[in-house]
C-alpha cells in the first residue's frame, strides 16, 4: 500500500462536524435527559464515549487498507442480510418498528451494517466486472436484486429512511459504475410507482405525507412535531437565541437530539449557524468525490462515492424533513444525532474515506 | 470502453452526483434562510405563544371614603379559576379530563357539561369561575394537589365590598366583573382607582413546568388611589333614613332626591335619590312586581327590558334629572331684584288672584289671592303675582344674565356621569310671558344639583362655589396624592344680598310657608316649591324645599325633591319641608353647631329629665321641680325607686315627672289616645289626658301656630304603655301650598 498523507481538509472537516455534533448532542438533550433521567448528562455522556470509540476506529481505518475489504466484501454481504432477517424476529420494538438489535452492552441497527456491506460488496464486485452494467438482465438486475432483497427486508421493520438510504447508496454507485441510463429509467418508473403505492396503503406513511403539505393543519396530532420543528428554526432568526437557549428543547420537540437535532441547532445558533454546518456538508461531500476520483482505481472510487452519497442523501432527507420540505420521516442527521453505533457506523466510513485519500493518485 | 474512457465516465457521473448534492444543498439553504429571517418573526411569535405563560397580576383597586375615613367601598381578595385547555389536552387523556370535569363541577357548583367543554375547547385560556371565596379556592388547590392536575389554575382577584349596602348608591357605583366601574364615582374615578395591572411573563416547558432559566419578566402592579369623598356618612344615613320615610309615606311615584351642601367650600355632604339600590348586588331587580313583568316577556326582550329597569334604578336624579323647580326659585328672583335695588323690603303689592301679562292670565297659586302685601310677606306667600312684578323689574337682558350667573345653564362639572345641563328659553323667544312664568320658577328645568349650588351661592355671601364630590386622592399609605380644594367660579350677588335675602327666608321658615320645617335654636331659612309636572293638570307634582342654616351664618344647606307624591298632599310646604326639618335637625346637631335660641323659644324649650332614682323623695321632688317640670308620686315610700320617664329623656317644660317609691309587681298602664289630625292644642290635651307626656314636633315658633295639624304619632294610638310615657306628635301644616 502506498503511504501518502490523508485528506487533512477531508479529516478537518470530519473533526468539525463531530465537535459541534457532540455540542448540539449536549445541549439539545440535557432538558430531555433532566426530565426522563434526572440526570442532565445522560445522553451526552454515552454519546462522548462513542465519539472517543468511534475516533479511534476512524483513525484505525484510516491505516487498514481499503483493498483488504475486498475479500470480505461477499461475506459481509451475507452477514447483513442475514442480521436483516434475526431483527425481523429478535428485534426489539420501538416506536412501531423493529429496528434495534440489543448486544446487552448497547444496542446497534442491522440497517448499519447493510449499508457499509452494500457500499463494499457493489464497489468490489462492479470494479471487478466493470462491463458487466452493459447488460440489463445479467448485469443490472442481480444488483437490483441484492437491493431490492434488502429494501424488502427494511420495509418489514419498517424503516423507511433506512430503505431511503439504502437504495439510494445502491442507486448512486450503479449510476456512477456506468449503469445506462435508459435502464435506470426503465426502473425509476416502477420503483416511483411503488413508493406512491406504499404510501397510500399506509395510513401512519399518508399522515406524515400529509402532515408535510399542511402541518398547521392538524396541530396537535401529525403535524405536531413539525410545527414545533418549525417554531425553533424560525425562532433561531439570523443569529439564534444562543448556545444551550433553546426553549423548544423544552419537550415541545419530541427527543430533540435525535432527528430534530438541526431544528435545535437553527433555534440556538441561527441561521449563520444552520449555514455554516449546511456548508461544511457541502464541503464534505465535494471533498469525498474529490477523493473519489483521486482514488487509485475503481474500487476506491466506487467506495468513496457510495460513502458520501451515505452522508450526502441521510443529511439532505433530514434537512429537508425538518423544513418540512419533505414529508416526515426519521432520518438521522450524520455526526449530530444521537445514537452510538449510527456514529460509529458513519466514522468507519470516515476512516475508510481516509485510506482512500491517503492511497490517491497525485 | 477503454479505462481511460470509463473513467472519464465515472469522474463525469461523479461530478452529476456532486452537482445534484450542491443543488440540494443549497436549496436548503435557502429553505432554511428563508423559514428563519422571512417566516422567523411569525414562527417566533407562534413559538413564544405556546412557550410562555402571560399571567395578569390585578392591581388592588383603590377604597373608596368618606371624609372623615369610614371605607364605603373595599376590594378584598378572591380567586378566579382559570384553564389551560391546551395543557389540559397535551398532558392527560379523555378519561383524565372527565375526571377533572366532574370533580370541578362538584366543588364549584357548576355543570358538568359546561366544565367539560371548556376543558376541551382548543384555547389557551379560559375562565372557568369567577371570584371564588377562600374555602371554596382551598378545595380546587386541594383537588389539583391530590390529582395531579395541570393546567387548572387559581389566580388572585379582587372583588369589590360595600359595607354599607345601599348607603350613597348612586353617589358610589359598582364595578363589572372586571373590576372595572361602571357607575358612580367608581366610574369616574375608575382610571384613579384601579391602578395598573402588572404582569408575570415565564417560560414554560411542553409538560407545562417553568424552565429553568431566566426567562421571566415582572411588571410590578400599581396599586390604585384611593378616593376620598366629600360626602359625610353619619349625614348621608340621615338623609337616607329621612327620605326613605318620605318616599314611603308620600307614596312616591317618581322617587325623591336630596343633596346636602357645605356653602363655603361647594363640598356635598350628602346626596340621595330613592329608591336605591344595594351596591354589592346592583344587577338584581329589587321590585317583585318588574321582576314578573321582565320574567313574562318573550325570551329575546327579556335582556333589554332588564337593563332597561336597571339604568332607572341606577339613576341619579339629583344629577340627571332636571326638574321644574317652581316656588323655590323664587329666592332668585327675589335676589336679582334686590341686587338690582328694583324692591325695597317694604314695597307694597296687591294679589287678586292672577295677573295678566301681554294677554296671558297668570295665576296665583292661592286662587283667592294673598291681597295686599309687602315684598317679605310675598316671599312667605310665596306669592306668583309679587314676583311676576319684581322679575318684570329686573327685565329680560338682566334676568338672564342672572339666570347663567347663578350657574343654570351650564353643568356644573360634578364628579358623576350623566350631568344633565337644564333647558332655558333661548333668548329669542325669551320675553315678557317666559319672564314672568320663570320668575315664579316655572317653564324651564334645572338639576337638583344646579338649585343646591346657587342656593350654597346665596348661602355664602353671594359666592357661586362649584360643588365637588371628591376631596382627595390618596395612596396606599394614606398619603395626599391630590387635593381637590374649593373652586370659587363667580360672585353673583353682593354680600349684602344675601344677608338680606337669608333674613327673608328666615322669615319664610319662622312665619311663612316654609314652617313645617321650623327647627327650634337652628335658624333655618327656606323656600317652599310645588310644580306640576307636564302636561299640566295631570295631577302629578314635585315637592321640594330649600333650606339653609343658620340663616346668620349658613353651614349647611339642603335641598329635598319629592317626586309624583300619591298620598293626597302635594305641596313643598307639606311634605317637604318636614323631610328638611328631619334632616337638617340630625345635621345640624351632629356637626356641634350651638343652638341660639330666641325667648319665646326659650319658653318653649325641652328639658331633659333628671335622673332621680334612688334619691329621697323630697330632694328628688325638688330637682324635678327645678328642672320645669312637673312631679307625682306613686307610692308612699321615702326612696324614690324607679321614674317615668326616664333620666335623661327630653321633655316639654311642665311635663309630669312620675316617681315610684313602692316596689310594685306592674307598672301602671294606660293606652296611647289619638293624636292625629288635631291642632297643637288638642293633641296636647288629648295626650296629658292619658297622664303621658307630650313632645311636639314641626310646631314652628307659635305652638299654638295656626293650620298645622298632627300627622303622625308615636306609639301610635291604642298602644299599651307605661303613664308618662312620652308621646311625640309631629305636625306639618296644610293650609301652606307653596
Amino acid at each position: 500500500m502506498k503511504k501518502g498523507q490523508i485528506d487533512f481538509q477531508f479529516f478537518i472537516i470530519v473533526m468539525a462536524l463531530l465537535a459541534i455534533g457532540l455540542i448540539m448532542v449536549f445541549s439539545s438533550s440535557s432538558e430531555a435527559a433532566r426530565h426522563d433521567f434526572g440526570d442532565a448528562f445522560h445522553f451526552i455522556k454515552k454519546q462522548l464515549l462513542w465519539a472517543v470509540i468511534s475516533f479511534i476506529a476512524m483513525m484505525t481505518l484510516s491505516k487498514i487498507d481499503y483493498h483488504k475489504f475486498s475479500k470480505f466484501a461477499f461475506p459481509i454481504l451475507v452477514f447483513a442480510g442475514f442480521l436483516l432477517v434475526l431483527v425481523l424476529i429478535i428485534g426489539q420494538e420501538l416506536n412501531g418498528g423493529k429496528r434495534w438489535i440489543n448486544l446487552g452492552f448497547s444496542t446497534f441497527q442491522p440497517s448499519e451494517v447493510a449499508k457499509i456491506a452494500i457500499i463494499i460488496f457493489f464497489s468490489n464486485s462492479l470494479a471487478k466486472n466493470p462491463k458487466i452494467l452493459d447488460k440489463f438482465l445479467t448485469g443490472l438486475m442481480p444488483y437490483l436484486a441484492i437491493l431490492g432483497a434488502f429494501a424488502a427486508l427494511l420495509m418489514k421493520e419498517p424503516h423507511l429512511s433506512g430503505t431511503v438510504v439504502i437504495v439510494a447508496i445502491g442507486g448512486v454507485i450503479l449510476f456512477a459504475a456506468g449503469a445506462k441510463i435508459p435502464h435506470l429509467a426503465l426502473l425509476g418508473v416502477p420503483t416511483a410507482a411503488a413508493g406512491a403505492l406504499l404510501v397510500m396503503t399506509s395510513e401512519y406513511r399518508m399522515k406524515r405525507v400529509t402532515a408535510f403539505l399542511d402541518p398547521f393543519a392538524d396541530k396537535m396530532d401529525g403535524g405536531w412535531q413539525i410545527i414545533q420543528s418549525l417554531y425553533a428554526i424560525g425562532s433561531g432568526s439570523v443569529f439564534g437565541v444562543g448556545l444551550g437557549r433553546s426553549r423548544q428543547k423544552f419537550l415541545y420537540i419530541p427527543e430533540p437530539h435525535n432527528d430534530f437535532i438541526f431544528s435545535i441547532l437553527c433555534e440556538e445558533l441561527g441561521f449563520v449557524g444552520a449555514l455554516i454546518v449546511i456548508l461544511l456538508f457541502a464541503a464534505l461531500i465535494w471533498r469525498g468525490i474529490r477523493i473519489a476520483m483521486k482514488a487509485p482505481d475503481r474500487f476506491g472510487s466506487l467506495m468513496a462515492v457510495g460513502i458520501t452519497t451515505l452522508v450526502a442523501v441521510q443529511v439532505i432527507i433530514n434537512i429537508a424533513v425538518v423544513t418540512s420540505s419533505m414529508p416526515v420521516t426519521g432520518m438521522p442527521l450524520p455526526f449530530f444525532s444521537y445514537g452510538g453505533t449510527a456514529l460509529f457506523a458513519v466514522m468507519c466510513c470516515m476512516g475508510i474515506m481516509l485510506n482512500i485519500s491517503r492511497q490517491s493518485k497525485a | 470502453m477503454s479505462v481511460s474512457k470509463m473513467r472519464m465516465q465515472l469522474n463525469r457521473r461523479m461530478y452529476f452526483i456532486l452537482g445534484v448534492c450542491v443543488i440540494l444543498l443549497f436549496l436548503l439553504i435557502l429553505r432554511t434562510g428563508y423559514l428563519q429571517i422571512v417566516s422567523g418573526h411569525e414562527l417566533s411569535k407562534q413559538a413564544s405563544e405556546q412557550q410562555t405563560r402571560d399571567r395578569i397580576v390585578n392591581s388592588k383597586r383603590g377604597t373608596i371614603l368618606d371624609r372623615n375615613g369610614k371605607q364605603l367601598a373595599v376590594s378584598v381578595p378572591v380567586e378566579t379559576v382559570t384553564v389551560a385547555p391546551t395543557q389540559i389536552n397535551a398532558n392527560a387523556d379523555k378519561v383524565a379530563i372527565e375526571m377533572v370535569a366532574t370533580g370541578l363541577s362538584q366543588i364549584l357548583g357548576l355543570e358538568y357539561q359546561f366544565v367539560y367543554d371548556k376543558l376541551t375547547k382548543p384555547q389557551a385560556y379560559e375562565i372557568l369561575k369567577r371570584k371564588i371565596e377562600k374555602d371554596e379556592a382551598d378545595k380546587v388547590r386541594e383537588f389539583i394537589v391530590a390529582n395531579k392536575v395541570l393546567g387548572v389554575n387559581l389566580d388572585a382577584d379582587t372583588k369589590r365590598v360595600y359595607p354599607y349596602g345601599s348607603l350613597a348608591s348612586h353617589v358610589i357605583g359598582f364595578t363589572g366583573l372586571d373590576n372595572q366601574g361602571l357607575e358612580g364615582v367608581e366610574s369616574v374615578f375608575d382610571k384613579n382607582l384601579k391602578g395598573s395591572p402588572g404582569r408575570i411573563v415565564s417560560a414554560k416547558t411542553a409538560a407545562g413546568t417553568d424552565m429553568p432559566f431566566k426567562y421571566e419578566k415582572f411588571v410590578d402592579p400599581k396599586d390604585g388611589l384611593n378616593v376620598v369623598l366629600t360626602i359625610d356618612e353619619t349625614i348621608q344615613r340621615f338623609v337616607e333614613k329621612h327620605l326613605e320615610t318620605a318616599l314611603i309615606e308620600n307614596k312616591l311615584l317618581n322617587g325623591a332626591a336630596c343633596i346636602v351642601l357645605d356653602p363655603k367650600t361647594g363640598e356635598i355632604l350628602a346626596m340621595s335619590t330613592k329608591p336605591d339600590y344595594d351596591l354589592n348586588n346592583p344587577f338584581y331587580v329589587e321590585s317583585e312586581d318588574i321582576r314578573k313583568q321582565i320574567e313574562l316577556l318573550p325570551a329575546d326582550q327579556r335582556t333589554a327590558k332588564k337593563e332597561e329597569e336597571l339604568r332607572k334604578i341606577w339613576r341619579n336624579k339629583a344629577v340627571v334629572d332636571s326638574y321644574e323647580p317652581g316656588s323655590t326659585f323664587k329666592i332668585f328672583t327675589s335676589a336679582m331684584a334686590l341686587e338690582e335695588n328694583v324692591v325695597k323690603l317694604n314695597d307694597t303689592f296687591y294679589c287678586g288672584g292672577s295677573v295678566r301679562v301681554a294677554n296671558h292670565n297668570i295665576r296665583c297659586w292661592k286662587s283667592g289671592g294673598h291681597g295686599h302685601q309687602n315684598f317679605v310677606e310675598g316671599v312667605q306667600n310665596s306669592c306668583n303675582p309679587v314676583f311676576i312684578e319684581i322679575g318684570s323689574r329686573v327685565g329680560t337682558e338682566k334676568f338672564r344674565g342672572y339666570f347663567e350667573g347663578f350657574g343654570f345653564t351650564q353643568k356644573t362639572g360634578i364628579e358623576l356621569p350623566g350631568e344633565a345641563p337644564g333647558i332655558f328659553h333661548n333668548k329669542a323667544v325669551f320675553n315678557e310671558v317666559e319672564l314672568a312664568t320663570s320668575s315664579f320658577g316655572q317653564s324651564f328645568q334645572i338639576t337638583p344639583l344646579q338649585m343646591i349650588s346657587a342656593i350654597g351661592a346665596v348661602a355664602n355671601d353671594g359666592k357661586l362655589m362649584r360643588p365637588h364630590l371628591v376631596k382627595q386622592l390618596t395612596d396606599v399609605n394614606g398619603n395626599i396624592v391630590t387635593e381637590y380644594g374649593s373652586e370659587f367660579v363667580r360672585q353673583v350677588i353682593s354680600k349684602e344680598t344675601s344677608e338680606t335675602l337669608c333674613s327673608i327666608l328666615e322669615t319664610v321658615v319662622s312665619e311663612g310657608t316654609g314652617s313645617g320645617a321650623y327647627i327650634k335654636g337652628f335658624r333655618l331659612a327656606g323656600k317652599t316649591g310645588t310644580s306640576e309636572k307636564l302636561p299640566r293638570g295631570n295631577g302629578k307634582y314635585i315637592a321640594s324645599f330649600a333650606a339653609l342654616a343658620p340663616a346668620d351664618d349658613p353651614q349647611v344647606v339642603c335641598l329635598v325633591i319629592l317626586d309624583e307624591p300619591s298620598a293626597g298632599l302635594y305641596y313643598g310646604g307639606q311634605i317637604a319641608s318636614p323631610v328638611v326639618r328631619s334632616i337638617m335637625d340630625d345635621t345640624l346637631n351632629y356637626l356641634g353647631i350651638e343652638p341660639a335660641y330666641t325667648p319665646e323659644e326659650k319658653a318653649t324649650l325641652e328639658s331633659a329629665v333628671p335622673n332621680v332614682a334612688g334619691k329621697a323623695v323630697a330632694d328628688a321632688k325638688n330637682i324635678i321641680k327645678n328642672s320645669n317640670l312637673k312631679v307625682v308620686v306613686e307610692g308612699g315610700g321615702e326612696k324614690v325607686l324607679s321614674q317615668m320617664p326616664k333620666g335623661g329623656v327630653k321633655v316639654n317644660q311642665q311635663s309630669t315627672i312620675t316617681l315610684y317609691t313602692e316596689a310594685k309587681t306592674a307598672p301602671t298602664m294606660t293606652v296611647v289616645p289619638n293624636a292625629l289630625q288635631m291642632s297643637v292644642v288638642d293633641a296636647s290635651k288629648a295626650v296629658s289626658q292619658a297622664n303621658l307626656n307630650v313632645k311636639i314636633i314641626g310646631a314652628g315658633s307659635s305652638p299654638a301656630g295656626g293650620g298645622l295639624v298632627s300627622y303622625k304619632q308615636t306609639p301610635l294610638a291604642g298602644t299599651s304603655v307605661e303613664i308618662g310615657t312620652v308621646v311625640t306628635v309631629e305636625f306639618r301644616r296644610i293650609d301652606a301650598g307653596e
